[in-house]
């Protein structure tokens, strides 16, 4: 799973991104988000908290984004997004599946349906959201709501790209399900000029694993 | 003699067959408490360790229902939605709804961490945080459901924490069964123990009833003793006024003290049939020990009075009733008791029948010496004063009276013979027609027998003298006797062929008192004693003439001196003559 849900949302963001970094020219922001052994951690997100000097978000675009569901998982698992952006939640399985989220960012549910005809959902509101399968326990992902369209996701080694950011002084952080720290904790103040790459590596200290019973017992059907 | 010994033989069987029956009752006594009581002790000690199992499981059992109901509820989709709008008023009706529903005394609900958002106990003082009571902090750390027996507000609670999961955790619902009396109580109906929850200091809940409740854990040295004690180990308490078997099962538990399970089963009430089998043997005892007194007075009876029979009869005997016979007709040991006493009554009269018809043909001395073994088989020599007595002029006489009064004035006159020898302790040893011979100092040896002999004699002859005026009123003739004496040493014994044996005495000194006897014809002397038995003679005697008389068989003659009776000595005082002058009589 890890190693597809870079390609898609690269993909995604390559496609949504694309106007802007051929109007803005093309800096960007590189480096590792890295465990305090050196290690580096894959699915964190690095991301841009405001934009600096009042830089203007980009006007005009409805982002969207899907999360799929494929043989009772959720596809990707973890889904950044910029806040605005509507998300759709198709099912490619053969059975029903209910689609559900209690967390305050954001409250909804997709009672029992079938196929991809699912009423798109609109994340308005920064923060994370932990979706989840009323019928599989098991089932889980998150949605993580950006502040800006500036992020990027590790890949298994912790590399990340922020590209195509407009010039100006960003304040930039790192975020993990399980890292111990708040984003914020880790802000870094990166200045984007004429430059053509600037390298910045991040450090998370993660939590353990929790292992929760209803992925304990979880059984994939075959 | 001792008190024992001094009492009656009913007394005595009495008292052993009470004292037996006592003592085997108080043995069976002794021997049942002892074995039941034990027995109770083991067997209650033994309930005790399977409650205080069957309590443990029940205990989990009671738990792993409650935590599965609560997981089961932690998954309801629509406690989910509701935990997710986070409004107090909300959850707060919603977990009521679900109290009811699920059947807990105790509802909460907090966020993801552990932050309350509902109570159920309206008056409850809780914090809304209650992220360190021990099972939801226990669910916090691990995500997983926590179960855990905790104190809320002085009251002991099962708790469960179980995280809600949204489908990360987004609250936990914390669940609690009360542990109160009405818990106990029913640990009681299924367990048959009591069952007290206690820490040294309290009682959180009993199925003691009332007061018993309170003193559930007894006083503080045995409470403290009690709780020391492994878990395999029960002690006695007295709770109240009944003893309780207590066995202390330590329960994990979120106290401020550690707290037990007291499980209690009455040891008096397990003694309770033991109680009524004593009454009851005490009962059988009681009514064994009267029918034994009943049969024991019945036997003592039917054994003691055949020996009072024998008593009384016994002191029949003593006074000289032998014609006494028993009348008791048994086949047992006391039958043959009157049966030999009757024999030996018997024998005594028979030797006493003996003693008598013997005495009609021999003196009754005679007799009884030999009956009583006295003279000896092989004879002996002994010293002896023999007696003649002969009647003068018989034959004339005898010609004279018809027989059948000849023969009645001869057993008159002898009758006096015999009595005035044997007042004087003499025996008429031989009858010689008209005269008798007999012995002083044999069979029965006599010091004075010489006087004896004399004063016999003087006794005939007065004797003789009121026999003759009587004879004279008959118109028989008065009889003239003649008495010898004389004495000597002589072979004594029993002479005779076996069937013919009597008692006799041969030698010399007889055939001398019989020719002293004949003497006195010549000398008309009544009674004449040789030398020697007058020289024996005390003053009381009166002696008359001494002569030297030739006797027939003898070279020498025979000295004799007349004894005067007592008549004559009367009669010569008249005639002033000297009583002791001696005179030739030739």
């Amino acid at each position: 799973m890890s190693g597809a849900a870079p390609k898609s949302i690269l993909r995604v963001l390559a496609t949504l991104l694309a106007p802007m970094a051929c109007a803005v020219g093309a800096p960007s922001i590189t480096g590792r988000v890295l465990a305090p052994d050196g290690k580096g951690i894959a699915d964190a997100v690095v991301f841009v908290q405001a934009p600096a000097d009042g830089a203007k978000m980009p006007d005009g675009v409805v982002p969207m984004a899907t999360m799929d569901q494929i043989e009772k998982t959720f596809v990707p698992g973890l889904l950044p997004i910029v806040v605005g952006t509507t998300v759709r939640f198709p099912n490619h399985d053969q059975i029903h599946h209910h689609v559900y989220s209690f967390s305050r960012t954001k409250t909804f549910e997709l009672p029992l349906y079938k196929g991809t005809d699912a009423p798109p959902v609109l994340f308005d509101k920064v923060g994370v959201v932990k979706v989840g399968c009323n019928i599989h326990d098991w089932m889980s992902a998150i949605i993580l709501v950006l502040p800006t369209p500036y992020f990027a996701q590790t890949d298994a080694d912790g590399r990340f790209t922020l590209a195509d950011l407009p010039r100006g002084e960003y304040s930039v952080v790192a975020w993990h399900e399980r890292s111990k720290s708040k984003p914020e904790d880790t802000a870094q103040s990166i200045t984007v000029g004429s430059g053509p790459t600037i390298e910045a590596n991040f450090t998370l200290t993660l939590g353990p694993v929790r292992t929760r019973p209803a992925v304990r017992g979880s059984r994939r059907e075959p | 003699m001792s008190w024992w010994a001094r009492r009656n033989l009913r007394t005595k069987i009495f008292l052993a067959f009470s004292s037996l029956i006592l003592a085997v009752l108080l043995a069976t006594l002794g021997f049942t408490q002892l074995v039941v009581s034990r027995d109770a002790k083991r067997t209650l000690s033994r309930e005790l360790l399977t409650t205080g199992q069957v309590f443990l499981d029940l205990m989990r059992e009671r738990a792993a229902r409650l935590k599965s109901n609560s997981v089961l509820l932690a998954s309801d989709f629509g406690l989910k939605r509701v935990i997710a709008t986070y409004d107090p008023e909300t959850l707060a009706s919603a977990a009521l709804s679900y109290q009811e529903r699920i059947g807990v005394e105790l509802f909460w609900i907090t966020d993801e961490s552990g932050v309350l958002l509902t109570v159920s106990q309206q008056k409850a003082d809780v914090p809304r945080s209650i992220a360190s009571f021990p099972p939801v902090h226990e669910a916090l750390r691990t995500q997983q459901p926590a179960s855990a027996i905790a104190e809320v507000n002085g009251t002991l609670f099962q708790v469960v924490a179980v995280p809600v999961f949204g489908p990360d955790v987004i609250g936990f619902l914390v669940l609690g069964h009360v542990i109160d009396d009405a818990l106990a109580t029913r640990l009681k109906e299924e367990t048959g123990s009591d069952i007290s929850f206690v820490t040294d200091t309290r009682v959180f809940a009993s199925s003691l009833p009332g007061r018993k409740r309170g003193l559930a854990m007894a006083s503080g040295q045995r409470r403290a003793q009690l709780l020391r004690a492994s878990t395999r180990t029960s002690l006695l308490l007295d709770v109240g006024n009944e003893r309780y078997m207590s066995l202390a099962v330590p329960i994990e538990a979120h106290v401020a003290r550690p707290l037990y399970a007291l499980v209690q089963g009455s040891y008096d009430r397990a003694l309770a049939p033991l109680y009524a089998l004593q009454l009851r043997i005490a009962g059988i005892g009681a009514a064994a020990l009267a029918i034994a007194l009943l049969v024991g007075m019945g036997l003592a009876g039917g054994i003691i009075r055949p020996v009072r029979t024998l008593v009384a009869g016994m002191h029949e005997v003593l006074k000289g009733n032998l014609r006494y016979r028993s009348k008791i007709e048994r086949e047992d040991e006391l039958g043959f008791l009157a049966h030999s006493f009757n024999e030996m009554v018997g024998g005594l009269e028979e030797r006493e029948h003996i003693k008598d018809t013997f005495g009609r043909f021999v003196s009754r001395d005679v007799a009884a010496a030999v009956l009583d073994g006295r003279v000896p088989l092989q004879g002996e020599r002994r010293e002896v004063s023999i007696l003649f007595q002969d009647i003068r002029g018989f034959t004339a006489l005898s010609a004279q009276l018809d027989p059948a009064t000849l023969l009645r004035v001869l057993n008159q006159f002898f009758t006096e013979v015999v009595a005035a020898v044997e007042s004087e302790g003499g025996v008429v040893k031989q009858f010689t027609g008209d005269g008798v011979m007999a012995l002083f100092g044999a069979p029965q040896s006599r010091a004075d027998h010489c006087e004896r002999a004399v004063r016999a004699a003087l006794g005939i002859v007065s004797r003789l003298d009121r026999l003759n005026v009587q004879l004279a009123q008959q118109g028989v003739p008065a009889l003239a006797i003649g008495i010898g004496i004389h004495v000597g040493e002589v072979i004594a014994g029993l002479i005779g062929p076996d069937e013919r044996v009597e008692y006799g005495v041969v030698g010399e000194p007889v055939n001398l008192a019989s020719r002293i006897e004949s003497l006195t014809k010549a000398t008309r002397a009544v009674v004449l004693v040789s030398k020697e038995i007058a020289d024996r003679l005390g003053p009381e005697f009166s002696l008359g003439r001494t002569s030297e008389l030739p006797v027939r068989g003898r070279s020498q003659p025979v000295e004799v001196v007349e004894v005067l009776p007592r008549r004559s000595v009367a009669a010569r005082r008249e005639d002033g003559a000297s009583p002791s002058s001696t005179s030739s009589m030739r």
